[in-house]
């Protein structure tokens, strides 16, 4: 590769140049384009109350306070934030609970009838029954206005399980077949062997579900009713859309409050997204789905 | 023999407990929360939700969903969704894949894809409402830049004409990092001796990317393009987000519409017919591309 690229460098072309130069520029306005927003939000957000009246769009600090974060730590949208955790932090714990030994055992090729469960598995890739029978399931288990209906259903994705699955089929089966001899059963070799050699596809497999259970909004919508229950983000639907009046004096939330809100709606995912990050790369191939 | 025969099954499934055992909790999920909502949709069939009673009414409810308009406007708003997803949307991340993998050093290469990946992590809400910011008519940047080049302001939100290309905008800045990411960690297994023969052939750099880079990303594409058939027609969270009543006309998609009727009116019957509808529209859409793909391409996921 460096080889190539040594001799790449010597031929340059003048097109290949401005190439090169177009697509720096390119990529460097894509990146612009995302984080201008983001920093956009945090500026807001830390500004005071009179730099940001009348809607102003700003970029360039002109305040620094955090009197907008302690009006929403103090306000109940801790609430909701508590019940986004809750939500997130089981939930995740249970679907990786329930995704990795699964994963773990349709990897091993002498398992019985893989073949009609794999089957079975990707068919709910291709094949979503929508939100009508689920609603109508949930409210069967009477799980309506309690927060598990918003763990239970999405404890497992089909999508990260084939992850999980591909990457553990990866590993050869002498090193499960070495723990054996060391007297363990399955359990155990997944534990002590495979567990410890799939880290990074596991590190992202957890955020992927953690993301998808701090998000979810719809579902929460359906399922939940009781206020006091309310997830964050669906709160923050609510003060940016309905604009009600808990958070400010008087009737007026100022834009520093409602971004102080949105930091909080996208803060645990940011704290952990830069710790995967580095796992991304190796753990991200998208491996086929079929066999 | 039978009973010899389960006797070395029995002994199988035994020798095999723990891995079954393990197995167990993701099975018994895939049968409540997926084989028992297909079951579920036969309520379609009948008149669940009003009565206490639940009886067969038959197709009623398609000869229903069939006759309403509003279905219909619902239904053209969500495929042309769908279709301004695929054919804006899908190209994006691979285009955006194809132009790091040309960035020289590995420590950029990381930071574009750190970057752009941020923003898949949001949720439609923390999206929805960076985009009301950035284009609100009075504060936000892409009017005030309008304004500064002497043109009149757009209520980009609550306009018919631009509220479904806000739609596709919003999804690209969303989404296309995810896709990105996994096209570049395909395009890092290309061999490069093959970029070196091709060299030595006397190919340039765009013949290189036709002739090896997009042969090799071929089955990750038609990966891709079948798991975003899949879910393309299920567009919910995001409209339900952004949408408001001044856009209705252009953004009810089935999904919401699904939701209005079923859920909101009470007529559960009627709501599961219309999920039905769109799962079976979405099964054909993916098994004919994967029919499709296979023939020509011999890529395929199922």
């Amino acid at each position: 590769m460096m080889a190539v690229n040594h001799k790449n460098a010597i031929r340059q072309s003048g097109a290949r140049i401005a190439f090169r130069i177009f697509n720096v520029i390119f990529l460097t306005l894509v990146c612009v384009l995302v984080v201008i927003p983001i920093w956009n939000v945090l500026v807001t957000s830390l500004a005071e109350d009179k730099d940001v009246m009348g809607g102003v769009y700003l970029l360039i600090p002109r305040s620094f306070t955090f009197k907008s974060y302690m009006r929403v730590f103090n306000s109940g949208y801790m609430r909701g934030f508590w019940n986004s955790l809750y939500v997130a932090g089981i939930g995740t714990l249970v679907a990786m609970l329930i995704t990795v030994p699964c994963g773990f055992a349709l990897a091993q090729r002498r398992l019985i009838g893989r073949g009609v469960f794999m089957k079975l598995i990707s068919l709910t890739l291709v094949f979503d029954a929508g939100i009508m029978p689920l609603y109508v399931l949930i409210r069967t288990l009477g799980l309506i206005d309690n927060l598990w209906s918003l763990i239970l259903p999405f404890a497992l994705s089909t999508f990260n399980l084939i992850i999980v699955k591909n990457f553990m089929m990866s590993i050869p089966e002498s090193f499960v077949e070495s723990a054996w001899l060391d007297g363990c059963n399955d359990l155990l070799a997944l534990v002590r062997i495979v567990i410890p050699m799939s880290v990074p596809i596991l590190a992202a497999v957890t955020l992927f579900y953690f993301v998808s259970f701090w998000n979810r909004y719809t579902e929460a919508v359906m399922f939940i009713n009781n206020s006091s229950r309310y997830t964050l983000q669906v709160m923050l639907r609510a003060l940016i859309y309905q604009s009600d009046g808990s958070l400010g004096e008087g009737n007026i939330v100022y834009d520093n409050t409602k971004m102080a809100v949105m930091v909080l709606g996208m803060l645990p995912v940011m704290i952990i997204y830069p710790f995967v990050q580095r796992h991304f790369v190796s753990g991200l191939m998208l491996g086929g789905v079929k066999e | 023999m039978t009973s010899l025969r389960k006797g070395t099954l029995g002994k199988r499934i035994w020798k095999q407990r723990w891995l079954l055992l393990m197995l167990l909790p993701g099975l018994i999920w895939f049968i409540v929360f997926k084989y028992a909502t297909y079951a579920g949709l036969t309520l379609s069939f009948t008149n669940y939700g009003f009565r206490k009673t639940v009886s067969f009414v038959g197709l009623r409810n398609f000869e229903r969903l069939f006759r309403s308009a509003s279905f219909f406007n619902a239904l053209r708003n969500t495929l042309l969704i769908s279709l301004y997803n695929i054919v804006f949307y899908f190209p994006f991340p691979i285009l955006i894949a194809l132009l790091i993998n040309e960035l020289g050093s590995v420590h950029s290469k990381r930071m574009v894809q750190f970057l752009i990946y941020i923003p898949y992590f949001f949720s439609w809400v923390v999206v929805g409402t960076i985009f009301v910011n950035l284009l609100s008519p009075s504060s936000g940047i892409v009017n005030q830049i309008l304004k500064n080049l002497g043109m009149e302001s757009i209520y980009f939100m609550s306009d018919v004409k631009w509220f479904r290309k806000v739609l596709i905008v919003s999804y690209i800045w969303k989404q296309m990092g995810y896709g990105a990411v996994i096209y570049v960690a395909t395009l890092s297994t290309v061999d490069p001796q093959l970029y070196e023969a091709a060299e030595i052939d006397g190919c340039g750099r765009f013949r290189q990317v036709l002739y090896i880079t997009l042969p090799t990303i071929r089955p990750t594409i038609v990966t891709m393009l079948l798991l975003n058939l899949s879910h393309v027609l299920m567009i919910f969270d995001q409209v339900m987000v952004m949408y408001n009543a001044s856009v209705y006309s252009v953004s009810d998609v089935l999904q919401t519409y699904s939701y209005r009727e079923g859920i909101l009116t009470g007529n559960l019957g009627f709501g599961t017919a219309v999920s039905l509808f769109v799962g079976v529209v979405s099964l054909c859409l993916v098994m004919g591309t994967n029919w499709i793909s296979k023939h020509f391409l011999e890529d395929s996921i199922l």
